[in-house]
């Protein structure tokens, strides 16, 4: 499947390519300024404690390797061309390999002094929450593991965007402030992989994504320290039966709704975001099934610049599954699975030391209570995660350009 | 120019602003020239593209710009180019490393803007006064 949807975007890809080889040319050359071309690589070890988080054998891991690598050309006034290449490792959080994480015509058809807007045709990032278009790059995100309440990452590969197109729309007033509207349509590929990750390996159908609409709203009053947003989600996946199935033709609805703030200031910053989730699922565990559940979650998240390379970081992350079943007797009653399977709390800790201009060390421990946020989502496995406390720790140098 | 940006900031200021001879416009506020440097406002009035020029995040230069002209610090305004530069949204500045570089490369790329300090001397290029 993945290399399906590479090949997919081969033709853009080998523009890519061709734009890379031509780079060290360009930095000599009147296109410099035109073509940018940045990448990243970052590996880590990360050791988990009571859950299959990262891999089912709990052990020490280095699957935690990313590496990116982009460019951007601009064709003229109105137009850019632009695309990224990511592999990821992340044990059982995603699936592992190199994808196209992005590849897009990005067309600038309005700029003025108050006003800015863009189309982006092809595979766009989703740019609707804080870190969710920026969670695999390890040096532009707060911490190594996301708070997984919002970054839930066995939803990564179908959160993280979609093919279809977005338009961006900013406003600047200089009595009001900076606005940012956001919309996305769009929808993504399930590799087998992922679909594992989703459902679980005894499903042995597929997975479709069939549409993704969202929406975001981003708000700076004139030159605060304080923005503020929100973001829509509505997405449709559908389950085709396969063959010896135990389950059946499905069809999933997802809704996803946050409101968040972030203060910036010269030492302290501050980031919150706050989720509702609904989960519609209609047949899939067997014909006449429905389940239709409100989730809810948020994150509090406070980061302190020790010195100019030191920063600290204490988040609280908060997540149910039912917010009518927050201790998940119910989910218990009804499913067999241990009450802790409808909830998940993490108390993090963390720090990032920069060695040098654009080499960074992060550092950062969990303690976490409940499973909601592991993976499979809709087949759990209580053999393996048979503890309600579980913990981990985790390491990570990264260097970027 | 000193005097009009000593009007909103407690310090005596030192950066000037320099665009390509191209750049037809003579003044800018500073949320206009905020705009521009948080890549909000990407042409100028005359739609032709802003090629935006900086120094290294930790030049004092760059550092004093961002504090005491754009009154944002320079994390914030690094963390606003690293998500469009690596999530497809938009294009980052270009980096020089050096004042001298910086007046070179400003003075012979069209519509390009950039700092310096006032020690500089950037005959090539065009001063930009800002206001309030």
């Amino acid at each position: 499947m993945l290399s399906r949807s590479l090949s997919k975007h081969s033709a853009l890809s080998n523009v890519l390519l061709l734009l890379c080889a031509s780079s060290t040319y360009a930095a000599g050359g009147d296109i410099a300024e035109d073509l940018q071309v940045h990448g990243f690589i970052a590996q880590g070890v990360i050791d988990v404690s009571g859950s299959d988080f990262v891999n089912d054998e709990q052990e020490i891991s280095t699957e935690l390797t990313e590496i990116g690598f982009n460019a951007s050309y601009q064709l003229n006034n109105d137009f850019r061309l632009t695309g990224q290449v990511v592999y990821l490792e992340g044990g059982n959080r995603y699936s592992a390999g190199a994808r196209l994480d992005y590849a897009l015509l990005d067309w600038n058809f309005y700029d003025s002094e108050s006003w800015s807007a863009n189309l982006y045709l092809g595979r766009f990032k989703n740019n609707h929450w804080l870190y969710s278009s920026t969670r695999d790059i390890p040096f532009a995100r707060p911490s190594i593991i996301l708070p997984q309440a919002i970054y839930f990452d066995g939803l990564r590969d179908v959160a993280v965007g979609g093919d279809g197109y977005a338009i961006k729309i900013s406003h600047s007033s200089d009595n009001y402030g900076d606005f940012d509207f956001n919309f996305s349509r769009g929808s993504s590929n399930i590799s087998d992989k992922q679909k594992d990750i989703i459902a679980g390996p005894e499903p042995t159908g597929g997975l479709e994504h069939d549409l993704d609409l969202q929406a975001s709203l981003y708000w700076r009053p004139n030159f605060s320290q304080w923005r503020f947003g929100m973001s829509l989600l509505d997405s449709d996946f559908h389950y085709l039966q396969g063959e010896n199935d135990g389950f059946t033709n499905g069809d999933f609805t997802y809704q996803f709704y946050t409101v968040n703030a972030l203060f910036e200031g010269e030492k302290l910053e501050f980031a919150m975001e706050i989720l509702q989730q609904r989960l519609a699922i209609d047949n899939f565990y067997f014909t006449g099934f429905a389940m239709d559940n409100i989730g809810q979650g948020f994150y509090t998240q406070f980061r302190y610049k020790f010195t100019n390379n030191l920063v600290g970081l204490i988040r609280y992350d908060d997540f149910y599954s039912n917010k009518d079943d927050k201790k998940g007797h119910e989910l218990e009653e009804t499913t067999g699975l241990p009450n802790y399977f409808g909830y998940q709390t993490d108390r993090t800790i963390g720090l990032a030391y920069d060695i040098d201009t654009n080499l960074r060390v992060n550092v950062e421990y969990h303690w976490v209570n409940g499973t909601a946020r592991l993976t499979p989502l809709v087949t759990p496995n209580p053999e393996l995660n048979d503890s309600e406390d579980w913990q981990m720790w985790a390491v990570q140098l990264m260097y970027w350009f | 120019m000193i005097l009009l940006l000593c009007c909103f900031s407690p310090h005596i200021l030192a950066q000037q602003i320099i665009v390509n001879s191209s750049v037809t416009v003579d003044s800018l506020t500073t949320s206009q020239l905020r705009r521009i440097y948080s890549m909000r406002q990407v042409k100028w009035p005359d739609d032709s593209r802003i090629v935006v020029f900086v120094l290294p995040n930790k030049h004092p230069v760059h550092q004093a710009f961002c504090k005491e002209t754009l009154r944002i610090f320079p994390y914030q305004i690094e963390r606003i180019w690293n998500k469009l530069t690596f999530s497809g949204l938009g294009t980052a500045p270009n980096i020089v490393q050096t004042q001298q570089e910086l007046l070179d490369a400003v003075s012979r790329t069209p519509g390009a803007i950039g700092y310096i300090d006032d020690k500089v001397k950037g005959d090539s290029v065009n001063v930009i006064k800002i206001s309030q």
